[in-house]
C-alpha cells in the first residue's frame, strides 16, 4: 500500500533523507522511529508530495505521488506534526472545507462530521471559531480532517504531542481499529511506548538512512540484544552521537 | 511573582534588548546574500521617495517665499500641519504597537517567566515599541527637514536642533500609546482591544481624510483663494494647540529658522520634561497593572460560529463554480469576513470612491480655456489610467496576498488531492467579482459627472473592464510568485518587495493600455470638435481594442503561470 524506493531528499548539501526503502501493507501499522532531526518529518512530507525527492519514488495505494498526485493524495489522510489550521473557520466548517477537497459526497460528509466530532470528544465545539481551540483540540481536529474522505492509507506524523492520555489511548484504539479495517498506517513517533503498543513493524531512521526496519524480534537480532525493550533496542542502534538538524 | 522589583540596571535592559538587536543583525548579515539585490530595490525606492518628498516640499515652500511678508508664516503654519500629522500617526501606531510588544509578543512567555526587573522589562518594551513604530516617520520626516532648513538656509544649527529635538518628540507619543494600551488592557481583552483600537484608527483617517480632502487644499495654490486661506491660518491658530508636542517642536524649529521672537529653551524644557517624566510615570504604572492586564489577555476569545444567512448568500454567490473552487472560496470569503483588521479596509476604499468622485464633481472644466468637450474627452481618458492605478492599489491589499493568507495552514492545499491551479483560479474569480464592479463604478460615475460622449462612455467601460481582469491576475500571480507564509500581520504582506513588484507590474500594465488607445482616441476627440471634417468613426478604435485584449489574455495567463510554477518550486 505504501512503497518508498530509494527516495532520496537532499537539503542543500545534506542527505536529510538518504536511499530509504520500505513497504507498508494494508492494515499494517508501521511505526517510523528516529531521533531528532534524523529525516522523519522531512520523509513524510515527501510522501505526501509536500516535498520533492530528489530521487527515487513513492506510491501510494499504486499511485506514484510524483506522477498521479491527487489520486495519491485522493486516498491518503494526513496528520502533520504541528496543527496549523484556519483559525477563522469554525471546526464543522474546517471538516467541511477538507472534506470538499476530498469530494466528498455532502450526505456522506452530513453523517461523518458529527461522528468524527463524537469519536474525537469536540461535539460541543463545532461551532466555536478554531482560534479558541487549544493545541489538543486542534490536533484532534486535525484527525478528524484526516479520516473524513475514509482514506485507505493514514500517515501520522508526531500525533501524541499535546495530547492528554485520554486522547492518547483514543489514538491508540483508533489505529487498531483503522488496520483491522484494513487501512496502512505509518506512524511517525518519539514515543516508544506507543510504537511497541500498536506497531507490527518498526523501522529506525538515522541521520536520513534506514538502519534498521522489521518486527521487535528482527530488531533485536538487528541490535544484537536477545531481550529487552524497544527503548534498549533504539538506544543501541542510534548510539553513535549527533543528529543532523531536521 | 515574575517579574521582580529589583533596581534596573542596564545590564538587564541591554540582556531584554539584545534578542531584538540580534534578530536585526542576523537578519541583515546572515541571509543577506539573496536578499542584497532586493535590498537595493527597496532601498532605491525609498530614496526616490525621499527625494521626491524633498523636491516637492521645496518647491513648496520656495512658492510661500514669493507670497511678500507671508512666506515664514506659510512654513509655520505648513510645519505646524506636518509635526501635528507625524504626532497623530505617532501616537496611533504606538498603541498598536504597545499592544503587540506588552501584551501579545509570544516571547512574553519566556521574559515574564524569567526573573526580569520591572523597570527593565518597561525600558526594553518601550524602546521596541519607539523603534519600531517611529521608525518610518522618522525617515520620511528628514527630508521634510532638510527642505525647510535649504530654503530657510537654517545651517548647521538646525540640523542640530532637528538632531535633538525628533527623539523627544517620538519618545513621548511612545509613552502616551503605552500608557494608553496599559490602561485598556486593564480593562478589557487584549485582542478585542486591537479590533477596537483598529477601528478607531481606521475611522480617524477616514474622517481627517475627508476633512482634507472637502477643505479642497487646491484652492491654496489660487490666489483668488487667498482670503480663505488666511481664515484657515487663523483658525490653525487654535489656543488648543500650545498644549502639543508637535507646536512646541514648531516653536523651537521656527524660533531658528524664521527668526522668530519666542523662548526656545522654554520649549525645549516642556519636550524634554514630558519626555523624562512621561516614560518614568508609565513605568510606574505599568509596573502595577501590567501583570494583571497581560495575564487578562491570555484569556482567549470564545469566537462562535454566526450568521446562517449570510452562510446561504455565500452558497449562492459561489454556485456557478466547481466544488474545488467552491471550497475555497467559501472558505477564503469566511475568513475575510471574520478578520477585522481585512475587511474593515473596506471603509477606507468607500473613502477612497467618495473622494475620488468628488474630485470630477468639482473639477473646474468650464474656466479651462480648452474647448470643454475636448478637456472632458481628455480627463475621461486619463481618468482610465487613474481608476486602473486605484484598482491597482485595491488590489495589492486584497488580491495580492490572497495565497499568502493561506499562511501555515497551506500544507492543507498541499497534501489535498487539488491541482494548485485551482487555488489560484479560486483567488483570481472572488478577488475579480469586486474588483470588476468597484471599476465599472468609478469609471461610470466619474464619466457620467464629466458629460462624457456616448463612445467614450462604452471605451472606458470595455476598457475598465479588460484592465481589471490584468490587474487582478497581477495580484494574484505575483502574490504567489513572492509568496509570504509567515507573516505576524496581514498589513506586512502588501509592503513586502513581491508587493513592490505587483505594483511595478501592474502600473505597467495600466501604462501600456493608455498608451495603445491613445491614438485612436485622439483621432475621434480631435473628429469631434470639428463635425464632418473627417471620416475617422468609432471603428478606429477597433485595432487597439484588439491589441489591449491581447495584452489582457498574457497579462493574466503569464503571472499566474508564473506563481503556479513558483508554488511548485516549494516543494523542492
Amino acid at each position: 500500500m505504501i512503497k518508498l524506493e530509494n527516495l532520496t531528499k537532499h537539503c542543500g548539501r545534506l542527505a536529510a533523507v538518504d536511499a530509504v526503502n520500505l513497504e507498508v501493507q494494508p492494515g499494517e501499522i508501521y511505526g517510523f522511529l528516529g531521533p531528532n532531526g534524523a529525516g522523519k518529518t522531512t520523509t513524510i512530507r515527501v510522501m505526501m508530495g509536500i516535498l520533492k525527492p530528489t530521487s527515487g519514488s513513492v506510491t501510494l495505494g499504486g499511485y506514484d505521488v510524483e506522477r498521479e498526485p491527487e489520486m495519491a493524495k485522493a486516498i491518503t489522510g494526513f496528520v502533520p506534526d504541528r496543527p496549523f489550521i484556519y483559525e477563522k473557520l469554525s471546526g464543522g466548517e474546517f471538516l467541511r472545507f477538507v472534506g470538499s477537497l476530498h469530494r466528498v459526497d455532502a450526505d456522506l460528509m452530513r453523517r461523518r462530521i458529527p461522528e468524527l466530532l463524537e469519536q474525537f470528544e469536540l461535539s460541543g465545539w463545532r461551532d466555536e471559531l478554531i482560534e479558541s481551540y487549544s493545541h489538543g483540540m486542534k490536533q484532534r481536529l486535525v484527525l478528524c480532517a484526516s479520516l473524513i474522505h475514509e482514506p485507505k492509507i493514514l500517515i501520522v506524523d508526531e500525533p501524541m504531542v499535546g495530547i492528554d492520555p485520554r486522547g492518547t489511548r483514543t489514538l491508540k484504539d483508533l489505529f487498531l481499529s483503522l488496520a483491522k479495517r484494513g487501512t496502512a498506517v505509518f506512524l511517525s513517533t518519539h514515543s516508544i511506548g506507543v510504537a511497541e503498543e500498536v506497531c507490527q513493524r518498526i523501522g529506525i531512521i538515522h541521520k536520513g538512512k534506514l538502519i534498521a526496519s522489521g518486527t521487535m524480534a528482527d530488531l533485536h537480532r538487528l541490535a544484537k540484544m536477545e531481550e529487552g525493550k524497544l527503548e534498549s533496542v533504539f538506544l543501541e542502534l542510534t548510539r553513535d552521537g549527533s543528529s543532523p538538524v531536521e | 511573582m515574575r517579574i521582580t522589583n529589583r533596581p534596573v540596571t542596564s545590564n538587564s535592559l541591554f540582556v531584554l534588548l539584545s534578542p531584538f538587536v540580534l534578530s536585526w543583525k542576523n537578519e541583515l548579515l546572515r541571509q543577506g546574500e539573496k536578499k542584497w539585490p532586493r535590498r537595493a530595490v527597496l532601498l532605491g525606492l525609498g530614496l526616490g521617495f525621499w527625494a521626491g518628498i524633498y523636491w516637492i516640499v521645496r518647491r513648496v515652500l520656495i512658492y510661500f517665499e514669493t507670497v511678500h511678508g507671508l512666506g515664514p508664516a506659510l512654513a509655520y503654519q505648513l510645519l505646524l500641519i506636518i509635526l501635528i500629522t507625524f504626532l497623530s500617526m505617532l501616537l496611533f501606531s504606538n498603541l498598536i504597537a504597545a499592544l503587540s510588544t506588552f501584551f501579545l509578543a509570544q516571547d512574553l512567555d519566556l521574559i515574564l517567566s524569567a526573573p526580569t526587573p520591572a523597570a527593565a522589562f518597561f525600558g526594553s518594551r518601550l524602546i521596541t515599541t519607539t523603534v519600531n513604530s517611529s521608525w518610518m516617520v522618522l525617515f520620511f520626516s528628514l527630508p521634510i527637514f532638510a527642505a525647510y532648513g535649504s530654503v530657510f538656509h537654517g545651517g548647521a544649527l538646525f540640523y542640530l536642533w532637528v538632531l535633538v529635538v525628533l527623539p523627544l518628540f517620538v519618545i513621548i507619543p511612545a509613552a502616551i500609546g503605552a500608557l494608553i494600551t496599559h490602561l485598556l488592557v486593564y480593562w478589557l481583552p487584549a485582542r478585542r482591544i486591537r479590533d477596537i483600537l483598529f477601528f478607531i484608527g481606521l475611522f480617524a483617517f477616514v474622517i481627517l481624510y475627508f476633512l482634507f480632502r472637502f477643505s479642497q487644499p487646491e484652492r491654496l495654490v489660487q490666489p483668488e483663494a487667498f482670503g480663505h486661506f488666511l481664515e484657515f491660518l487663523r483658525a490653525m491658530e487654535a489656543p488648543s494647540s500650545p498644549y502639543l508636542p508637535s507646536s512646541w517642536a514648531a516653536e523651537i524649529f521656527a524660533s531658528v529658522l524664521f527668526q522668530r521672537p519666542v523662548e526656545l529653551w522654554f520649549f525645549y524644557s516642556l519636550l524634554l520634561s514630558y519626555a523624562l517624566f512621561l516614560p518614568l510615570a508609565v513605568s510606574r504604572l505599568s509596573g502595577a497593572v501590567h501583570l494583571p492586564g497581560w495575564s487578562k489577555a491570555q484569556e482567549s476569545r470564545q469566537g462562535r460560529r454566526q450568521g446562517y444567512l449570510l452562510d446561504s448568500v455565500i452558497r449562492r454567490l459561489t454556485r456557478p463554480f466547481p466544488d474545488t473552487l467552491k471550497a475555497i472560496m467559501v472558505k477564503d470569503i469566511k475568513t475575510f469576513l471574520r478578520d477585522t483588521t481585512q475587511w474593515s479596509q473596506l471603509f477606507l476604499l468607500l473613502a477612497l470612491i467618495v473622494v475620488y468622485l468628488y474630485n470630477f464633481k468639482v473639477l473646474p472644466l468650464d474656466r479651462s480655456p480648452m474647448p470643454a468637450g475636448m478637456l472632458r474627452t481628455v480627463v475621461s481618458f486619463a481618468n482610465l489610467g487613474l481608476a486602473g492605478f486605484v484598482l491597482a492599489s485595491v488590489a495589492i491589499r486584497f488580491a495580492f496576498p490572497a495565497v499568502s493568507l493561506e499562511g501555515r495552514a497551506f500544507w492543507i492545499l498541499q497534501t489535498a488531492p487539488i491541482d494548485l491551479r485551482a487555488l489560484l483560479w479560486s483567488k483570481f474569480w472572488l478577488n475579480l467579482m469586486p474588483l470588476l464592479f468597484l471599476g465599472e463604478l468609478l469609471v461610470f460615475l466619474s464619466n457620467t459627472l464629466l458629460r462624457v460622449p456616448q463612445w467614450m462612455m462604452l471605451l472606458s467601460l470595455v476598457t475598465i473592464f479588460l484592465m481589471t481582469f490584468g490587474i487582478t491576475a497581477i495580484g494574484v500571480g505575483v502574490g504567489a510568485l513572492y509568496p509570504k507564509f509567515d507573516y505576524s500581520n496581514v498589513a506586512e504582506i502588501p509592503t513586502s518587495f513581491g508587493g513592490v513588484v505587483c505594483m511595478i507590474c501592474s502600473i505597467a500594465f495600466i501604462g501600456m493600455t493608455v498608451v495603445i488607445e491613445a491614438w485612436p482616441v485622439y483621432l475621434l476627440t480631435m473628429a469631434g470638435l470639428k463635425p464632418g471634417s473627417s471620416g475617422v468613426s468609432g471603428w478606429a478604435l477597433v485595432p487597439s481594442l484588439a491589441v489591449v485584449l491581447l495584452l489582457t489574455v498574457v497579462t493574466v495567463v503569464l503571472p499566474l503561470r508564473l506563481g503556479l510554477k513558483r508554488l511548485d518550486k516549494l516543494r523542492d
